[in-house]
């Protein structure tokens, strides 16, 4: 008879939690449609190329060096776009003031002499930019360039260097052409992925899980928080109900409800945007079940330090933030600093974005590890959160 | 409860409250706003540990409640705390789940008990669309649906029509003579006459408990003969008169006089007043009403506990 009392509790939190949920289907199609539509669209709007960065070179008058577009245009790397040739450099880094202009390519006025009295020369690149990132692709470029124009001073010097093996009757040098002896040897890029990188299939997983995590945190931490707020809690306390059959009854009802999501947002993913799915069906349902697991968790622990939805939402939300920065949605986890790290190593979604990736991308997870540090983060946070919740429905 | 005291931070809200309610009985707690009804209350449901003291409800301490003594409470707190977004049936079938009720049981109990308090009609519609009265309703089923022996409701008549407070309770004596017991707050000191039994609450202190006319006899010293004369009369001259307990006078011609036992007092007290010239016009019985009553016990406390010498308090013979 106790058994089917506790069991008749917990079902009534479970149904009561997915009637609330379902009475507001605004908020359900939001959930469900919400994670979808903000990837699509990220998806279709983001070229994934980045634009060639309007470059300006500035050639000394003194110079011998060519002074026409062409001939700058002829040489550029990828990435880079000759829009001017010009001597005035200030004018040009005042365009690249105004945004005019991304770049400013500055070559020595006589790099040969530098050259021959053993120095290397040095090519100015001017940028004015904030953005880390952007700026660290612009030294790219300017090593880039630097060494087509390395290749071009090989390549003139061998073509000169041929004309003198003839003379003197030299072996099959002659028969090589100048630009392989410039650049004798070339970089192919090989990929070992079983599929071709896309934007959309690497970041709909991560996406994922993250929609995932924060819907499991903000559910679950504003509904303790109503109850409390609104003096149901107190009703739990005079009934026979348990810390045990409220947690357990949350969780089954989010994770249910939290599963389906990711049910039709896995579908939605593969059918719709096309994103790989090399891995078993079972892999996915367990990485995304301990994932949900562990993020109600996190959720419950934040309901119970929360003294008002306001509160619940602004934590959930910082959740949110800590893990797009952290997590390896946006920067790799080797990026940072080993504490960080390890703070990083702490969030569900972490593991969650690395296993689903692993998952639906390659098919197999390379590092298990992670799924046991998911169980792990799961069995502690849902333990501590209990512990919590158990206090609370005590007298105060 | 036997020397209850609850503080919060500094601030003492029950003081030292002795309380002890007999089973089959309907206890009000009556008093005014933020004299600590509902703390009281809520530490006899266990949600609230006393500061000190203790309280022992159906044989057992609140914080050490058995899963069974909490089946055989219900609980109806002040504030509507069920869910708006589920539907009237939905919140009394949560509430019945919450004390295990099985689910033909459930079935059962959901439509009697919101038939019983005419719900049944709207029982589709969502707690949040319902009107201030129907909340309330639906809260007492929610408290009444799994059969409770004992009934703990915070202010049930709160901002209600006196139609509805009339048919609530109605339930409560009906419940009551069923073997109920049932611990009521009520700001409306009027309605201690609904009760068995009366606790009168004032800044967290119990003044009086009793029966409301224990209570009447406490406040007023006995019971009370309105007088009025023919001319004009000093009811003064009445007061060592045999069986007048005190003596206060209302009017030219109208005195109140305050008597052991008001049947048998009436012809005493027309023949002293002829004696003393007086000619009577009427004599009848009165019966105070209870704001009257709770006004004169909260003064009296008052007055006592600003003034500790004993020798100082007011004689209850001229409360009257």
């Amino acid at each position: 008879m106790g058994l089917a009392k506790l069991v008749v509790r917990i079902l009534a939190v479970i149904g009561k939690e997915l009637v609330e949920v379902f009475r507001r289907p605004g908020a359900v199609l939001s959930l469900i449609l919400g994670p979808f539509i903000i990837l699509a669209v990220f998806g279709v709007g983001y070229q994934g190329v980045k634009k060639d960065l309007r470059t300006v070179v500035v050639v000394d008058p003194s110079s011998n060096l060519p002074k026409d577009v062409g001939t700058y245009q002829s040489l550029a790397v990828r990435g880079l776009a000759i829009v001017d040739v010009t001597s005035d450099r200030r004018a040009a880094e005042q365009r690249l003031r105004l945004g005019d202009i991304d770049l400013v390519i500055v070559p020595p006025p006589d790099a040969v002499a530098s050259i021959e009295a053993g120095k290397q020369a040095d090519v100015a690149v001017i940028i004015d930019v904030t953005d880390p990132v952007e700026a660290n692709y612009a030294g790219f470029l300017a090593e880039t360039m630097s060494a087509a124009v390395n290749r071009e001073i090989y390549r003139l010097g061998a073509e000169q260097g041929k004309a003198y093996a003839i003379t003197i009757g030299g072996r099959d040098l002659s028969n090589i052409p100048p630009d392989i002896i410039a650049s004798p040897t070339r970089a192919v890029l090989i990929n070992l992925s079983p599929v071709q990188p896309s934007i959309v299939g690497f970041y709909g997983p991560a996406a994922l899980a993250l929609v995932l995590q924060h819907m499991a945190v903000t559910l679950i931490a504003l509904s303790i928080v109503r109850e409390r707020t609104s003096g149901a809690l107190d009703r739990f306390r005079s009934s026979p109900m348990r810390a045990t059959e409220v947690v357990i009854g949350k969780v089954v009802a989010f994770g249910l409800l939290g599963s389906a999501i990711a049910a039709i947002s896995v579908w939605l993913l593969v059918s719709v945007l096309g994103v790989p799915m090399l891995g078993s069906l079972a892999g996915i349902a367990l990485v995304i079940g301990l994932l949900l697991i562990a993020s109600l968790g996190l959720g419950l622990l934040i309901s119970v330090i929360s003294d008002s939805e306001r509160q619940a939402v602004q934590l959930s939300l910082l959740t949110l933030l800590a893990s797009m920065f952290f997590s390896g949605f946006v920067l790799r986890i080797e990026e940072f600093q080993p504490a960080v790290q390890v703070a990083a190593y702490a969030l569900p979604v972490t593991h969650g974005i690395a296993l689903l990736q692993e998952q639906m991308l390659s098919g197999s997870i390379s590092h298990a590890w992670q799924l046991f540090a998911l169980a792990g983060i799961a069995a502690v946070l849902l333990t501590l959160s209990w512990i919590l919740v158990r206090r609370e429905l005590r007298p105060e | 409860m036997a020397g209850v005291t609850k503080r919060f931070n500094d601030h003492e809200v029950v003081s030292n409250l002795d309380l002890e309610i007999p089973a089959g009985t309907v206890v009000g707690i009556v008093g005014p706003s933020g004299s600590g009804k509902t703390t009281t209350i809520r530490m006899v449901t266990g949600s609230l540990g006393p500061t000190s003291g203790t309280i022992e409800v159906l044989g057992q301490r609140p914080d050490r409640f058995s899963r069974a003594t909490r089946e055989r409470m219900g609980y109806m707190p002040q504030i509507f705390s069920l869910y708006p977004d589920l539907t009237v049936l939905e919140n009394v079938d949560f509430a019945a789940s919450l004390f295990g009720l099985i689910l033909w049981r459930r079935y059962r109990r959901r439509r009697a008990v919101l038939e019983l308090l005419d719900l049944w009609s709207v029982r589709r519609r969502r707690a949040g669309q319902l009107s201030g009265g129907m909340k309330r309703r639906l809260e007492l089923a929610a408290a009444l649906v799994h059969e409770p022996r004992l009934l703990i409701l915070d202010e049930p008549t709160a901002g209600i029509d006196p139609l509805l407070r009339r048919t609530i309770w109605d339930e409560i004596h009906r419940l009551r003579e069923s073997g109920v017991t049932a611990l009521v707050t009520t700001q409306y000191v009027t309605e201690a006459e609904e009760c068995n039994l009366v606790a009168l609450i004032s800044d967290g202190h119990l003044i009086a408990f009793g029966t409301p006319d224990e209570l009447r006899r406490a406040a007023l010293g006995g019971e009370v003969l309105e007088v009025t004369t023919k001319g004009l009369f000093d009811a003064a001259a009445l007061a060592n008169s045999a069986g007048v307990l005190g003596v206060r006078q209302t009017g030219p011609r109208d005195f109140r006089l305050v008597v052991e036992n008001a049947g048998t007092a009436s012809a005493d007290v027309v023949q002293a007043l002829t004696a003393a010239g007086g000619e009577v016009e009427s004599v009848r019985e009165v019966r105070p009403s209870f704001e009257e009553v709770f006004s004169e016990l909260v003064e009296r406390d008052r007055v006592q506990r600003e003034a500790p010498d004993p020798a100082s308090r007011p004689d209850s013979s001229e409360a009257a």
